[in-house]
């Protein structure tokens, strides 16, 4: 086990659950917390039952959101709005950003607000963000997913392929290179 | 792994260009005003919350809706 909390976002769940090696997710972390706005915001019957199966499991488990969670998450979506050349942040997303802060768990989401608040908002700049790119990556380092290192780059085309998910061209080559050197080196 | 870059307004126009480029308006323009309206501001800022919230839908609803547009999730 890598690490042990996580606390996901709706753009992330719903994009993870499609994935056809979803349950990777649960090698890396002990729970993974959803919160309950998010749980709302899901609806067929893949995604349902996949999240109904690994709460009973425990691997995924409901978060009830602290009203001063929500107020603080507000205030860092008020600032989010005051820098003009970032991209805002929503309030879902804020809201697991502050969780992620208080409670030192890994925030998985794929929002480019929450990304760039990372790096723009003091409040949040020691919370560890992961996309879906990052924890292939630490599955891979990890040895919970085999690369084919007669083709390297099939495992972010799976998930490119299960999600309708492009990973940006400049991250995307750097992972690939990367596991160039990995198959390199196990040679 | 060696660690990524923060991410750039290169990086958010790029995002833009290829959910333009790949998504199917024809299917677009065919969809009702909400829905219409929803994924168009969603190839423009790639925010999936605001615009389940324009279509009135959840957000994996959207997201259905937008796979269906073939416009991918850029990040």
């Amino acid at each position: 086990m890598l690490h042990e909390f996580a606390i996901a976002d709706t753009c992330f769940l719903i994009d993870w659950a499609r994935y056809r090696r979803r349950d990777i997710l649960f090698k890396l972390f002990k729970t993974v917390f959803v919160p309950e706005a998010v749980l709302r915001e899901v609806v067929s019957e893949n995604t349902i039952s996949w999240i109904s199966r690994w709460l009973a499991k425990g691997g995924l488990a409901l978060y009830t959101e602290d009203p001063s969670e929500i107020e603080e998450a507000r205030k860092l979506v008020e600032k989010s709005r005051r820098i003009p050349h970032i991209i805002p942040v929503d309030l879902p997303e804020a809201l697991c950003l502050i969780i992620g802060k208080r409670r030192n768990y890994i925030v998985l989401t794929e929002n480019r607000g929450a990304l760039m608040a990372v790096d723009f908002l003091e409040e949040v700049n020691n919370v560890t963000v992961w996309r879906s790119l990052e924890i292939l990556v630490k599955a891979i380092e990890k040895e919970i997913l085999s690369i084919d290192c007669n083709d390297p780059e099939k495992i972010l085309k799976e998930y490119m392929n299960d999600t309708l998910h492009i990973f940006p061209r400049r991250d995307y080559n750097r992972v690939v290179r990367w596991m160039h050197e990995l198959c390199q080196r196990r040679k | 792994m060696p660690a990524g870059n923060p991410l750039t307004k290169e990086d958010i126009e790029e995002a833009k260009k290829i959910r333009k480029a790949m998504a199917d308006w024809n299917f677009i323009e065919k969809q009702p005003p909400r829905i219409k309206e929803a994924l168009k501001y969603y190839i423009e800022t790639g925010d999936m919350y605001v615009a389940s919230r324009i279509a009135n839908l959840t957000i994996e609803e959207f997201n259905e809706i937008r796979i269906k547009a073939r416009i991918p999730n850029v990040a």
